[in-house]
């Protein structure tokens, strides 16, 4: 009985601590919050814990939310490609670059830094996983990333369009971007 | 009758904002569209092109009334060819008319 008392009162300053210490990392992190000190500059980066927490938590919401996605057949014709990639000149390349192109003002400026979808290596094992990713996050943005949501604004067939593109784009040469991309018709200059 | 005229004065900036916030069409883009560069195919190895691949197809798509142009003042002396509004075969894309566009 006294043992059974004693291993109880072990128990409880046991739990006691716990909290206590729970408190004191919650309190901690709210005067954190409010005191100012982080700091929040584009150009300051996080510490490698913070990115990597971060990235972890981005991926796996990503995959878990687009992996229900139906990915169309036909995401290799000729008339989602060439929509695609007008629209992808229009609204992506300014962050995610085209052929031949290096930086721009805008991946020299956001944290983190867009990637660059012309000169990316895609694995043909995960296609599907990488045009519901692709889609959603057209679809959707990423919260505090620069990654706008574009489904507010177009329907799913141009988002599809655009990750029809997204999926020729690195192995295009700066000429068949150029072609590819333009909207404009062209002049053949003797009709 | 006050309120009716601050009602008016909410609605039709409030209207105004959200119809600049509508969806935009492809055809906003158009206004700043460039043209197809279709001369740049002339430096492209036409022997590695695989005629089936969408990117050629699409380029091919792009550039059709450069090629059919050039195919056509070409051809015209021989008395064969595409009509303009005729779509392009196979075949069509991968011979002749992928000869390079007249400068």
């Amino acid at each position: 009985m006294t043992a059974f008392k004693k291993k109880g009162g072990c128990f409880k300053r046991l739990m006691a601590v716990a909290g206590a210490t729970i408190g004191v990392i919650v309190l901690g992190g709210v005067a954190f919050i409010y005191s100012g000190l982080y700091p929040m500059g584009a150009d300051d980066p996080h510490s490698d814990i913070t990115t990597w927490a971060l990235k972890t938590l981005r991926e796996n919401s990503i995959a878990s939310a687009s992996k229900d996605i139906e990915v169309p057949s036909d995401l290799n014709s000729v008339e989602r490609l060439l929509k695609g990639g007008a629209d992808y000149n229009d609204m992506c390349a300014g962050c995610h670059l085209k052929p031949d192109q290096k930086e721009s003002d805008f991946t020299l400026g956001l944290y983190p830094v867009p990637p660059n979808l012309a000169d990316i290596t895609l694995t043909a094992a995960d296609e599907k996983a990488a045009d519901q990713r692709n889609f959603w996050i057209i679809k959707h943005g990423i919260k505090a990333s620069g990654m706008p949501a574009w489904g507010p604004g177009h329907d799913d067939v141009r988002i599809w369009n655009m990750v029809a593109f997204l999926k020729r784009l690195p192995e295009l040469t700066a000429a068949q971007y150029q072609i590819l991309t333009a909207r404009g018709e062209n002049d053949p200059g003797h009709h | 009758m006050k309120n009716k005229q601050l009602g008016v004065l909410i609605a039709v900036p409030a209207l105004m904002l959200a119809f600049s916030v509508q969806a935009h069409s492809e055809k906003e883009h158009m206004e700043k569209a460039e043209n197809p560069d279709c001369a740049a195919m002339n430096s492209m190895d036409h022997s590695k092109m695989d005629m089936n691949d969408p990117v050629v197809m699409a380029m091919m798509q792009q550039c059709m009334s450069s090629i059919h142009g050039s195919a056509e003042a070409e051809s015209a002396p021989h008395g064969h060819g595409n009509s303009h509004g005729e779509p392009m075969t196979g075949a069509d894309k991968a011979g002749e008319h992928m000869q390079a566009p007249a400068k």
